[in-house]
């Protein structure tokens, strides 16, 4: 899509974040931020929090998988430990207990299997258990051995405690140590009453089996696999995000903006542009719509050039009649009927609409309004205060500009006349065509002295001299009698310096 | 000014509430346990594993007490009805005085239906005195108690291995009633 005659210009709208529709927008009061801006940020935030959700729950799901099963893993191991040395220890095989545990964790170096007494010294470090049953039984059943490690280290921690409290506890933790990640379980071994009779009922727990597995490399591995998740995660937003952002900006948001621009330049005054936009959805039409709009506001424009601003003030601010005060100026081209009989109508008709439109400008620029043009007449209306004044330096500007320059006009001059007064200003007319301009005493009377004055020369009513101050040089006063006036006008010739 | 909340979200706000109102607990050791009758007429003043030196006193609820054992191919076989709960009363010592209350009551309710059952069984603690009931829900007390079924170095010590549904001390009028 875009907007008017330069397509790309239109299209390429990044500039328009500092235009004038950003500032029309942001005269509310509310920082402007781009739309853009906003929907990706949207897209981004609903696309990381739907994303990031089923990460993080992956995440957290693996993990807590990698821990449940490592420890239902560990406690199995456990069990089965612990149901093989309770039936070696029955028949009172014990050492054939402690070389099983052994052989075990030999056969598998990711695993230590140890076991503890309940006073957290390693069983079988010494004869103290021999000596305990050959003193429940009250017989020599088993041989001391001698002492292969003389002070044992004894495991005395909080979680070794709770393994062995009463009542006894299956410990699960993960541990830490030199670099490597180790999982670990306490499973205490139940002084259980067929065991009481050798080893006493007095105390509850026979020991502990420790069994403690090395899964670095596990955990390695998942820490990638999280990271390589993660990692295709930002990767997955960022391409949605984009994609998306730019399928929005091609659907919606360059569109918004080719309409905001075009907007923006009816709204600085200028009508050439329409948006080029054939999609078929609101936006489409929403393009055609404005492009309509503005395709009227260009005709209505184009329409006031063939009215005065008083019309037009007139339909914006009613146009009930009304009595105001206001300096008249009229000009009529002196000998133009000989001048036109003389000459192509193409010649006449250039020289004439060079020489209105001239003082059009002239008029335009002293605050002047064209009421009307009436063949080579023009009726021109001051107000406000200065009227007079402003008058009487447009009547000058245009004798000066027509004695300074004749060829531009092809020798054709102006008479001016002007008069200052009470007129009515009003719709006169039908239903089927009117016109709103002024009617009155001061209308008829700057019209006479029009008629009256020479070519280069402006006749002014002593009215208009008085309102127009001291900046002025008039001839005067002189008698004229005009047409509908008994009594003769006192009127003043306004002195202009070529 | 006055509040209006949606119907349908007071209706999620209500079965919310409702979902996750507290289930009331369910009390195994009633106050009046003491007036049931004991398992056994032994006196349980001497050490073991899980109660170590301490004396205990087991008390059952009458429901308990309507078991009777099967006989099938030599054996003995008892399983107590659902809802039997045995109550065994642990005090501090070995020799408590009289009139001394018990420190703890370790209970077995059977109820095989509950998912924290083990072999049948709820295995619940209730300190004393505030009265709060735990089910236990490792497995020492199962272990322990599985020795039951076996032959064990309590009471008669159950010489024929008969399974005696994880209790050591069986109602002995109903044993007797079968095995004569």
């Amino acid at each position: 899509m875009s907007v008017v005659q330069d397509e790309r210009r239109c299209t390429s709208l990044v500039p328009i974040v500092n235009g004038p529709y950003n500032q029309m927008m942001s005269e509310k009061g509310k920082r402007f931020r781009s739309l853009t801006f906003t929907v990706n940020l949207v897209l981004v935030l609903a696309l990381a929090a739907g994303v990031g959700l089923v990460m993080a729950s992956f995440t957290l799901s693996l993990l807590s998988s990698r821990d449940l099963l490592t420890r239902s893993n560990l406690l199995q191991q456990g069990n089965i430990i612990y149901a093989s040395i309770a039936n070696f220890m029955l028949p009172g095989n014990a050492p054939l207990a402690v070389k099983f545990v052994g052989q075990i964790s030999l056969s598998s170096p990711e695993s230590t299997i140890s076991l503890y007494r309940r006073d957290g010294v390693p069983a079988f470090s010494d004869n103290t258990t021999i000596d305990r049953v050959n003193s429940n039984l009250k017989q020599m059943k088993f041989i001391s051995r001698p002492i292969l490690v003389p002070q044992p280290a004894r495991l005395a921690t909080p979680r070794f405690k709770e393994a062995t409290g009463n009542p006894p506890l299956e410990v699960f933790f993960r541990e830490d140590q030199g670099g490597r990640t180790f999982f670990r379980a306490y499973r205490p071994l139940i002084n259980l009453p067929k065991c009481s009779v050798c080893h006493g009922a007095d105390h509850t727990v026979r020991g502990v089996i420790d069994i403690r597995s090395d899964v670095t490399a596990i955990i390695r591995t998942q820490n990638l696999t999280i990271a390589g998740g993660a990692g295709g995660f930002l990767i997955v937003v960022g391409l949605l995000a984009f994609f998306l952002g730019s399928f929005l900006r091609a659907i919606v948001l360059s569109p918004i903006r080719a309409i905001g621009s075009l907007c923006a330049k009816v709204t600085s005054g200028s009508f050439e542009g329409r948006i080029e936009l054939r999609s078929r959805n609101e936006i489409g039409d929403l393009a055609r719509t404005v492009n309509q709009m503005v395709g009227g506001l260009r005709e209505r424009f184009e329409l006031t050039k063939y009215v005065s601003r008083g019309t037009i003030g007139a339909l914006t601010e009613g146009q009930k009649p009304i009595r105001v005060q206001r300096t008249m100026l009229f000009t009529d081209v002196r000998g133009f009927t000989a001048y036109t009989e003389n000459h192509d109508p193409e010649r006449v008709v250039e020289a004439l609409n060079r020489l209105l439109e001239k003082q059009s400008e002239i008029i335009h620029e002293w605050g002047g309004d064209i009421d009307k043009f009436v063949g080579d007449e023009v009726v021109s209306v001051f107000a406000g205060e200065d009227a007079a004044t402003r008058a009487c330096n447009a009547a000058r500007d245009i004798v000066r500009l027509c004695a300074m320059r004749p060829m531009d006009f092809d020798g054709l001059a102006v008479g001016v006349g002007m008069a200052s007064g009470s007129i009515i200003q009003g719709m006169i007319g039908s239903d089927l065509r009117a016109d709103f301009t002024v009617i009155g005493d001061s209308v008829n009377i700057a019209s006479r002295l029009c008629s009256i004055a020479k070519a280069g020369q402006a006749i002014v009513s002593d009215g208009t001299k008085m309102a127009a101050g001291g900046d002025f040089s008039f001839k005067g006063p002189f008698g004229a009698k005009l047409k509908g006036k008994a009594a003769p006008q006192r009127v003043w010739i306004l002195e202009v310096k070529v | 000014m006055k509040l209006r909340m949606p119907f349908p979200l007071l209706t999620v706000v209500v079965f919310l509430a409702i979902g996750c109102a507290k289930a009331p607990e369910e009390i195994y050791a009633p106050a009046d346990y003491s007036g049931w009758a004991r398992t056994t007429a032994v006196v349980l003043n001497y050490p073991i594993p899980g109660h170590e030196n301490r004396m205990r006193i087991p008390r059952m609820n009458a429901k308990g007490f309507t078991a009777l054992p099967k006989r099938s191919d030599g054996k003995v076989s008892w399983d107590f009805p659902e809802d039997t709960v045995i109550v065994k009363e642990v005090f501090a010592s070995a020799k408590p005085a009289p009139g001394e209350k018990p420190i703890q009551l370790t209970i077995m309710a059977k109820d095989p239906t509950d998912k924290r059952a083990q072999a049948g069984w709820l295995w619940i603690t209730k300190d004393l005195p505030d009265g709060k009931e735990t089910v236990f829900t490792g497995n020492f007390c199962v272990t322990c108690h599985a020795n039951a079924n076996e032959q064990h170095p309590y009471g008669d010590g159950n010489p024929n291995e008969d399974f005696r549904d994880f209790v050591y001390f069986v109602p002995g009028e109903g044993a007797r009633s079968l095995l004569k």
